[in-house]
């Protein structure tokens, strides 16, 4: 039952990407029934963005249902959300009006409430739901007073008439649903500081369902800003751009320091995803710019970028969660600080998950390299923009950039050194065992997609660039250059990821080569790794994910403020024997402390002043109806 | 037909007027049936001096339903409750003055509407609306569950005066659904209240406080 149910999802899926495949290459359709919804009917539009949309829908959901077919624990109950959840993510690209988009949208939020409800004893859960029910409705809040306004403006719900009427309207209106809309949007993508629902939302759920949300759930609220900034309400005023710019900047670096030194291993990613949402505003954000600016080619590169990025970064996070998945289903925790030595019991899972953290710190040749790449070529180019302001937002981002990839680095060699080399730090990971094959098939497939991702840049950027072209609505232009190199910003730099695979792979052969010239013996000798003159080597002598962490803590003292405990328990007969130490440091967040708290506080706050009218007096109550009466028969 | 409904409502508005000072409980009871049969009374003449045989029929329903059978129904919830829920002393003055103050507000109300309106019975209308805000105005105040629905009721009757007296009596369909509500409401609270009262040994409002979350 289990496996025919996550089957017939992955057949879906991979329906889905065929149609969505077919909206990309130019294919078009509308579905149109008006008697099945009420105020506006249902209507599905194939279009370019939509389709590629569509498409990484799908192609994401056939490798996680294949491994939710394979995850013991993860099957079973909420195979109905699952289902719904795929489904109405599906429906959300093709929406084209405003009721059949806040349906699909409202069905994928609540079916994956359910989804990341899905341990329902644990405390952990429950809150994590909670906060995400809450943040997930505030931002439907807004995206239903944004499309409303814009409906009343323009007089019709459907987007074709808004992107027709758009210029037209006053820019006051404009910049309100912009700004309403891309709240609402921005809250779903997990851009910061509407992120704090994500790093607890997406380990609650099972694996395969963090995989999707991650993946691609967050990827809608991108798709959603696209449309807000680039497509429904036309060219709009630098500042929509700088302004999204400016929170991928933001979310990037802010990203990826949370990550750093998280040791819980799918909260980690979870940070990681609002990074690589922050790389991927720092794409839409210069096609904004440049759009207004009238540089047609650049603001395509910016969101052939944006797009590559949202594309890559679907395929590696979602093969990092499966691995995870795989990790603390072997281990049976999320705690990296008691993992260490699954590389000699999972050597599939590990060299996935090598794979997908070598493709998320842009290492080159995989797919995470050209698109960072891609991003830092469209916002180096700024200095054809005449604004100095501008530039400097600019600037930013590729500052923001540049840092975030060196962390991200960092941030990896902690998550797969700690977990997957060493000794095991514990005996549950002593006791892994490899995941079961509908498992590795998934990660194996999500693999082999970065990988062909990170090759083919030269076969994947001109269908991008028909994309980005599309929305524009410029004509596609001869981006490309031959086969073998990328060449995307005319004279200003190219790329060829197959020369760098290759040459890569000839230094590998460099050492033996020499060897071999030199005549050197290669007569193989078997001994003890050197153990620095101890005599024996356990797991608690080991490098921890703290002490990795810690550096970063000190330098980042700001940001973190961490406070420290340290407890030692001391021999009783002398001090100079210690028992037990045990030493904490946490990180405090910014956002909960200065934001969300005063916030909610106000929020408490003003609900006990209106409190103060229920008195729980019956009637007093029946008085505030004979007054509303009165006064409502007065006025009218 | 003026002098006859006039007449008839300025009567309705007096026995609401006597259902607030007055507080024993038996005593209230019997002045809304006679308010009940006052506007039957209403119902009827209104239906023969205007032609309107369908108003007869509803006549003789208020008759049964609004004159025997909830009266004979809150005589049984308020067989266990004290006759005066009050203490002796705290009269209904200032009840009784507000609600003047509602008699002169339901005028003041009505004023675009008889004046705009062109009907024999156009006189009586704000006597009709009094009954109903008087009808809230007695919700307000009640003390217990009992002075609500007796409330409540008033309020229904005023509504349905003001009803005959501006339209000569709604549709036969809305007229036989407003029977039937206030019927089930008036048993409904009958089971909730002696539910109450077996849980609470009391039926006094503010203990209802106690609720508050």
């Amino acid at each position: 039952m289990n496996r025919l149910v996550y089957g017939v999802i992955a057949a879906m899926g991979i329906v889905a990407a065929g149609l969505g495949g077919y909206g990309m290459a130019g294919g078009a359709g509308t579905l149109r029934l008006a008697w099945l919804v009420p105020l506006g009917g249902l209507e599905l539009t194939l279009d370019p963005l939509g389709g590629l949309f569509l498409g990484l829908i799908g192609l994401a959901a056939a490798p996680a249902s294949v491994y939710g077919m394979g995850d013991p624990d993860g099957g079973g109950r909420g195979r109905l959300a699952y289902a719904v959840f795929v489904a109405s993510m599906c429906l959300v690209p093709l929406a084209a009006n405003t009721m059949t988009f806040l349906i699909a949208w409202e069905l994928m939020s609540l079916a994956s409430y359910a989804l990341v409800l899905h341990d329902r004893e644990s405390e952990e859960s429950v809150r994590a739901g909670w906060i995400y029910a809450v943040m997930t409705h505030a931002g439907l809040a807004c995206l239903l007073a944004g499309m409303l306004l814009l409906g009343a403006e323009v007089g019709s719900q459907r987007f074709a008439d808004w992107r027709a009427a758009a210029p037209a309207l006053a820019p006051a209106t404009r910049d309100l649903a912009f700004v309403l809309l891309a709240l609402g949007f921005a809250g779903k993508a997990g851009v910061i500081p509407l992120h704090v629902w994500l790093p607890l939302a997406h380990p609650a759920a099972p694996s395969h369902v963090s995989a999707l949300m991650s993946g691609v759930m967050i990827k809608l609220g991108i798709y959603g800003l696209l449309r807000v900034s680039l497509d429904w309400l036309g060219v709009g005023p630098p500042w929509w751009g700088a302004t999204l710019l400016v929170a991928g900047a933001v979310s990037s670096v802010i990203g990826v320091l949370y990550a750093l030194v998280e040791h819980d291993l799918k909260r980690l990613l979870a940070f990681h995803s609002i990074e690589n949402i922050g790389i991927i505003l720092l794409g839409i954000g210069s096609a904004a710019l440049y759009r207004v600016a009238g540089l047609d080619a650049l603001a395509r590169l910016g969101l052939i970028a944006a797009l590559y990025h949202t594309v890559n970064h679907a395929a590696f996070k979602a093969l990092l969660f499966l691995g995870a998945g795989a990790v603390v289903h072997a281990t049976g925790t999320r705690n990296m600080e008691a993992m260490g030595g699954l590389i000699k019991r999972m050597p599939w899972t590990a060299g996935c998950f090598l794979v997908g953290s070598a493709a998320i710190a842009a290492l080159p040749p995989l797919n995470g390299f050209v698109s960072e790449w891609l991003t830092f070529l469209a916002l180096f180019q700024n200095t054809r923009l005449d604004a100095v302001g501008q530039n400097l937002v600019f600037t930013l981002g590729i500052a923001s950039l540049a840092l975030t990839g060196g962390l991200a680095m960092a941030c990896f060699v902690k998550a797969f050194g700690i977990t997957f080399l060493a000794l095991p730090r514990s005996d549950a990971a002593a006791g892994a065992h490899e995941a079961s094959p509908p498992m590795r098939l998934a990660m194996l497939t999500l693999a082999a997609a970065c990988v062909a991702l990170g090759l083919g840049p030269t076969l994947v950027v001109p269908v991008f660039g028909s994309v980005a072209a599309a929305i524009l609505k410029t004509p596609p232009s001869a981006t490309g250059g031959d086969w073998l190199t990328l060449r995307v910003a005319g004279e200003f730099a190219s790329l060829s990821t197959a020369a760098i695979a290759v040459a890569l792979a000839a230094s590998l052969l460099v050492p033996f080569a020499a060897f071999w010239i030199l005549g050197a013996a290669r007569r193989t000798r078997a001994y003890e790794t050197w153990g620095c003159g101890r005599i024996v080597q356990t797991a608690r002598m080991e490098y921890t994910a703290t002490a990795f962490a810690n550096p970063f803590k000190r330098v980042f003292d700001f940001f973190y403020r961490p406070s420290k405990r340290l407890d030692i328990e001391f021999h009783p007969e002398s001090r100079f024997f210690v028992e037990r130490i045990e030493y904490e440091n946490p990180t405090r967040s910014i956002f909960d402390d200065w934001l969300y708290r005063p916030a909610l506080e106000l929020l408490q706050a003003a609900a006990r002043a209106v409190g103060a009218l229920q008195s729980g007096s019956a009637n007093q109550y029946l008085a505030y109806i004979l007054v509303a009466l009165l006064l409502m028969l007065v006025l009218a | 037909m003026t002098t006859a409904s006039n007449l008839l409502a300025f009567l309705g508005l007096v026995v609401t007027l006597l259902i607030v000072w007055r507080q024993s409980w038996p005593a209230r009871l019997r002045l809304f049936a006679a308010q009940s049969l006052l506007l039957a009374a209403l119902a009827s003449t209104v239906g023969v001096l205007a032609q309107r045989r369908g108003l007869l029929l509803v006549a003789a329903v208020v008759v049964v339903v609004k004159g025997l059978v909830i009266p004979r129904v809150l005589a049984r919830i308020g067989s266990g409750a004290p006759v005066r829920p009050i203490t002796p002393g705290r009269s209904s003055g200032i009840t009784l003055l507000v609600v003047g103050g509602l008699v002169v507000a339901a005028y003041v109300i009505m004023l675009p509407v008889t004046s705009s309106v062109e009907l024999p019975t156009e006189g009586a209308i704000p006597l009709a609306f009094a009954m109903a805000l008087i009808g809230l105005a007695l919700c307000v105040t009640g003390r217990d569950a009992l002075g609500h629905i007796l409330g409540f009721l008033v309020f229904e009757n005023g509504i349905f005066g003001l009803a005959i007296l501006a339209t000569y009596g709604l549709p036969g369909i809305v007229e036989a659904g407003v029977f039937l509500d206030v019927l089930v409401i008036v048993l409904i609270m009958e089971a909730v209240v002696v539910q109450v009262r077996r849980e609470h040994d009391s039926i006094d409002v503010d203990r209802l406080r106690e609720l508050r979350g």
